[in-house]
């Protein structure tokens, strides 16, 4: 071999090493950083909490100062209550605002029973202030029995001015007024799961049925190619494109059920008709690979078409209409686009299917298009998404080698 | 008695001529050998007899195949699920369905609406025991079918066609995906159910054609050339063309 020629075969080898290599360094890399950015952020109370914080106000019935031990575990920015056995510390939140919160509260303190006095469904209810709270007011007793407010905003809200003043004049607790954290998914985690249950309800059914129409019913002729063609191209059309025929067109179709704002069923209508060509091209693969003397046995047998179809057929492309489902699955948890118009940006806590929510991924989408982009919960929230789908799309990749398989022999 | 009467078939797939006015008589409880070499429309022609070829897309077929002497099967009166109900079918290959031994058996009988519990496992016992297969599967009716052997898979196919009671069993090359025991397994069978059922049968082994069948048709380039008692066929041919295929001139 001469010196140009193999000069020229390592220079072309090295282009698809440098390539495969670039591939995989770009994946990595985004796993790195998800990983690096979201995984402190990434919580269990994170998944349980409501996204939007809550104000309380609780009374404690001017329960008597006592006289508690200071906590063991040495913290420098706390600041220490011991008549009240609890302690605050000094934070800023997301949006770099002052925040008092509390850090220790010790086991006999009377912080762990006191009465909702907010109006709302749960006035009355007994609660405990939770760590983390955010305190804007404390109420309580001096000695002259005068009800004094300590923590205010603007005056003196910072832990060691509340605890200070606590510690000097107070002789009873009567009141908190704090926020709770918020910040958590769960109401998103909610929403996707409701859109994945109904947007599967209707296109399964809808591109099953109708991949079963292409490749065992209508006959190969123009027409047939036609439809195929248009579901693949179908398959094509940017997700914003589909959004907008959503609030467009399909609003009307929710409208008839009385829904008069972007919701969750429209976004699930809208998915619907993004998914059928995944659903249809997966499900027809699915029918392709069952051997065609299948088919022949059961005619040869006096079942007719239906019966071949529903006997035969169906029950041995269930394998890959169930990687057609979870395939939708990772595309509906993606989804972002075409979910904002349709199902709109605000995060429901409580999400309802006549109403907007947001799906994870717009989760993020909202938590960054603020004025103080939240990175940190965004992170959080893709290493999530990035589990999900990964999972979903090896369990695909596990079904389709046991399908091949099952064919092999 | 006649099982079919076939007069001046003609059959295109497209614009190839398959099948050329061919004429013959299929009797009743005999076995009928179609032989001859490949693409001479054997296959084509036993696929007619249960009217398998609507299937094929621009097939075009004229002429007649009366059943049971007056009945033309392609009639529109004719029900072809019916049809297939009368006359079974058994392929190359054996393709049993990827379910337990006995739902194979009796999915003909569960596809016509049977429910019966008691009838169902009447005629799959019926059905395997004629087939050769029963005491070989027994106890173990509820395993998948993909699991037996080649040939007790195909036993299992004529099993699941006899299920049916069907007056005709068409058979496509049956052993030529076998080992020569489950061959000769399937051969005894066939001389077995002769006396229920009229067989027809495509081999390209002339001396299974000569072993098994009582009258053999032989068939080259979409016609054929010479019908008659096997003896006679294999060892008076008429036709030089015969003679020639039969003493393995070409094949």
């Amino acid at each position: 071999m001469n010196k140009a020629r193999r000069r020229k075969d390592i220079m072309r080898t090295s282009v698809t090493w440098i390539s495969a290599a670039l591939a995989v360094l770009v994946l990595t890399s985004i796993f790195v950083f998800v990983f690096k950015r979201g995984a402190g952020t990434f919580s269990w109370s994170m998944l349980k909490d409501d996204y939007w914080s809550k104000n309380y106000l609780v009374a404690f019935g001017d329960v008597p100062a006592n006289d508690f031990a200071l906590p063991d575990a040495d913290n420098e920015d706390e600041f220490f209550s011991r008549k009240f056995g609890f302690g605050l510390a000094d934070s800023v939140d997301k949006e770099n605002n002052q925040l008092m919160v509390v850090t220790t509260i010790s086991a006999m303190s009377p912080l762990h029973e006191g009465t909702i006095t907010t109006a709302g469904p749960d006035q009355g209810k007994v609660m405990a202030i939770p760590l983390d709270a955010r305190i804007r007011r404390i109420d309580y007793l001096d000695q002259d029995n005068n009800v004094k407010s300590t923590g205010l905003l603007g005056q003196d809200h910072s832990a060691e001015g509340a605890i200070g003043r606590l510690e000097q004049e107070a002789t009873a607790i009567r009141e908190i007024y704090f926020q709770s954290t918020g910040g958590g998914i769960r109401g998103s985690i909610i929403a996707t799961l409701m859109l994945i249950g109904l947007t599967l309800l209707f296109s399964l059914p809808l591109g099953i049925s109708a991949a079963i129409y292409l490749h065992e019913v209508a006959p190969r002729n123009k027409v047939t190619d036609w439809i195929r063609a248009a579901v693949e191209m179908l398959a094509g059309v940017p997700s914003i494109i589909f959004g907008l025929m959503g609030v467009s067109m399909l609003f009307r179709v929710t409208n008839l059920f009385g829904i008069t704002t972007q919701s969750v069923l429209l976004g699930s209508f809208t998915m619907t008709i993004m998914l059928l060509p995944l659903i249809m091209r997966q499900t027809e693969e699915a029918l392709i690979v069952v051997p065609s003397s299948l088919r022949m046995a059961s005619l040869s047998l006096g079942a007719s078409t239906t019966q071949t179809i529903f006997k035969v057929v169906l029950p041995n492309a269930l394998p890959g209409i169930l990687s057609a489902t979870l395939l939708s699955m990772s595309r509906i948890i993606g989804e972002s686009a075409a979910l904002i118009f349709t199902m709109g940006t605000a995060i429901s806590d409580s999400p309802k299917i006549s109403q907007g929510a947001t799906t994870l991924a717009v989760h993020i989408w909202t938590v960054m298009a603020g004025e103080q982009p939240n990175f940190e919960l965004a992170t959080a929230i893709s290493l999530l998404i990035l589990v999900l789908v990964l999972g979903l799309n090896i369990t695909v990749k596990l079904l389709t080698y046991r399908i091949n398989k099952k064919w092999q022999v | 008695m006649l099982a079919f009467k076939v007069e001046n078939l003609n059959l295109w797939y497209e614009d190839n001529h398959a099948l050329i006015d061919v004429s013959m008589d299929v009797p009743r409880n005999q076995v009928t050998a179609l032989i001859g070499p490949s693409g001479c429309g054997k296959s084509t022609l036993l696929r007619c007899f249960n009217r398998m070829n609507d299937l094929i897309p621009k097939t075009k077929i004229t002429g007649k195949i009366l059943m049971k002497g007056d009945v033309e099967i392609r009639d529109p009166s004719v029900d072809v699920v019916k049809l297939r109900t009368d006359v079974g079918m058994v392929f190359q290959s054996p393709n049993p369905f990827p379910m337990s031994i006995f739902d194979n058996v009796a999915y003909g009988l569960r596809c016509q609406g049977i429910k019966d519990k008691k009838q169902l496992s009447a005629t799959v016992e019926r059905s395997l025991r004629q087939a050769a297969l029963w005491d070989e599967v027994k106890d173990s009716l509820q395993r998948n079918a993909l699991k037996l052997s080649g040939g007790q898979q195909q036993r299992l196919c004529i099993a699941r066609a006899i299920a049916l009671e069907p007056s005709v069993l068409l058979m496509d090359e049956p052993t030529s995906a076998l080992d020569p025991i489950a061959t000769a397994k399937i051969e005894d069978l066939m001389q077995s159910l002769k006396q229920m059922y009229t067989i027809v049968i495509v081999t390209h082994s002339m001396s299974q054609a000569a072993r098994i069948s009582d009258q053999t048709a032989f068939f080259l380039l979409g016609e054929l050339i010479e019908v008659g008692p096997t003896a006679d066929i294999f060892q008076v041919p008429k036709d030089k063309r015969t003679e020639d295929y039969i003493s393995g001139k070409f094949g």
